[in-house]
């Protein structure tokens, strides 16, 4: 029997697979998480990195200014917001790659693992920022620490401001971890 | 008609085949010399089976010590309780962790993901048994990377309380309480110790789930 036309098989031509087809969106979209996660994170390094507020009355003792750098948390904030853009815009080029070669491994995981250590970072940033912010609009009546939004109300509303990029640049890398993850499995 | 060619094409019967739901003139794939992967039974390729289920293990393994840092540190958080020896009529010298709702945020927290570990148990020893099943690998690195940011969210705020508790802060007047409440402070920073100890162990969760997902 004539077995040679159909013995073609098995042997699809590469590109043009549904699969590939998906791997191939799901590395565009990938790119396009992490651009919006680099938005993000940058305008929240900014937001809480140009916070100054100056009260328009002065005394001997007490200081009324507020800058970012008054909290060492907000400090921790700003620098770790920082890393995670550079970090971003630097996968950028790994991304690209991947729409470029599907196929590829052993780049899923190194993303998989930086990404997952850049998560750990941004939370811990953003959620010591978010303590401190609830303290500052709330304070402690038990620990005596009074709630200092109620004189600096434009810092406050940076800080708090600040948080929300961050929390959403959270967001999409959980999203960038599922999408790589589900890549990983699909090869 | 081949002639000349001694080319010996192997039908092997699918598990469809014997079953009688597929016909059995379906082509025979003859890829080259490469034998015919055609038979879906359960012979995996030997290599990465072994290999990934040296992965399981170790992740049964990390999971287990991760259930212990968050369990130590729910439990060393939620029973801290401490009253000065002293007071006046207008201050209250009795610390507890609900006093602050970040500890408060802290305790809930780790109690779930101590909850969250222990059901996760069972899928890990299925990836165990099973080493190829991707099904419940992709589920516990999904629902691991919600419990990293949910842990980490929990400790990094409450070592910023702690923080604050320990060195307190001039520019908003917030004074340092642990050198009253020394006690109180100790347990509280053991547990944020434990819960980071528990986020690491989170982060190689995952990337050992990354590995064994991939298709060798």
């Amino acid at each position: 029997m004539k077995a040679s036309g159909a013995l073609e098989l098995g042997e699809a031509p590469k590109g043009s697979t549904p699969k590939s087809v998906a791997n191939r969106g799901i590395s565009i979209l990938d790119f396009i998480l992490r651009l919006i996660a680099i938005i993000g994170t940058l305008g929240s390094a900014i937001a809480m990195g140009t916070t100054d507020e100056t009260l328009p009355f002065v005394t001997q003792f007490n200081r009324f200014r507020a800058k970012y750098d008054d909290l060492p948390m907000f400090t921790f904030f700003v620098v770790a917001n920082s890393i995670v853009s550079a970090y971003l815009v630097l996968s950028l080029a790994l991304s690209i790659f991947h729409i470029l070669r599907s196929g590829a491994k052993g780049s899923r995981i190194i993303l998989i693992f930086f990404d997952t250590a850049m998560l750990v970072l941004l939370t811990a940033g953003a959620s010591a920022a978010a303590a401190i912010v609830y303290l500052a609009h709330k304070g402690n009546a038990k620990a005596n620490w009074f709630a200092i939004c109620q004189q600096f109300n434009s810092f406050c509303e940076r800080i708090s401001g600040a948080l929300i990029g961050s929390f959403g640049g959270i967001l999409v890398f959980v999203l960038l971890i599922l999408l790589s993850a589900v890549a990983l499995s699909r090869r | 008609m081949m002639n000349g060619d001694s080319t010996t094409i192997n039908i092997t019967e699918t598990r469809k085949e014997t079953k009688g739901e597929a016909p059995l003139f379906a082509a025979p794939r003859v890829v080259a010399s490469t034998s015919v992967v055609a038979n879906t039974s359960a012979v995996e390729h030997p290599k990465g089976g072994r290999y990934k289920k040296g992965i399981a293990i170790f992740d049964f393994i990390l999971r287990l010590c991760a259930i212990a840092a968050t369990l130590a540190a729910t439990v060393s958080m939620g029973t801290t309780d401490q009253t000065l020896p002293f007071f006046t009529q207008f201050f209250q010298f009795q610390a507890s962790y609900d006093d602050l709702p970040a500890f408060q945020f802290f305790v809930i927290a780790n109690a779930i993901v101590t909850g969250y570990l222990v059901l996760s148990i069972p899928f890990s020893i299925v990836c165990i048994v099973r080493p190829h099943a991707v099904g419940p690998r992709l589920l516990l690195i999904i629902c691991d990377t919600v419990m990293v940011t949910l842990t980490t969210a929990a400790a990094a705020s409450a070592a910023a309380i702690v923080y604050l508790a320990h060195n307190g802060n001039s520019s908003a007047n917030w004074n340092s309480i642990c050198q009253q409440f020394t006690d109180f402070c100790q347990s509280v920073s053991g547990a944020v110790v434990g819960s980071f100890v528990a986020v690491v162990l989170f982060l190689f969760l995952v990337v050992l789930s990354a590995f064994a997902l991939r298709k060798y």
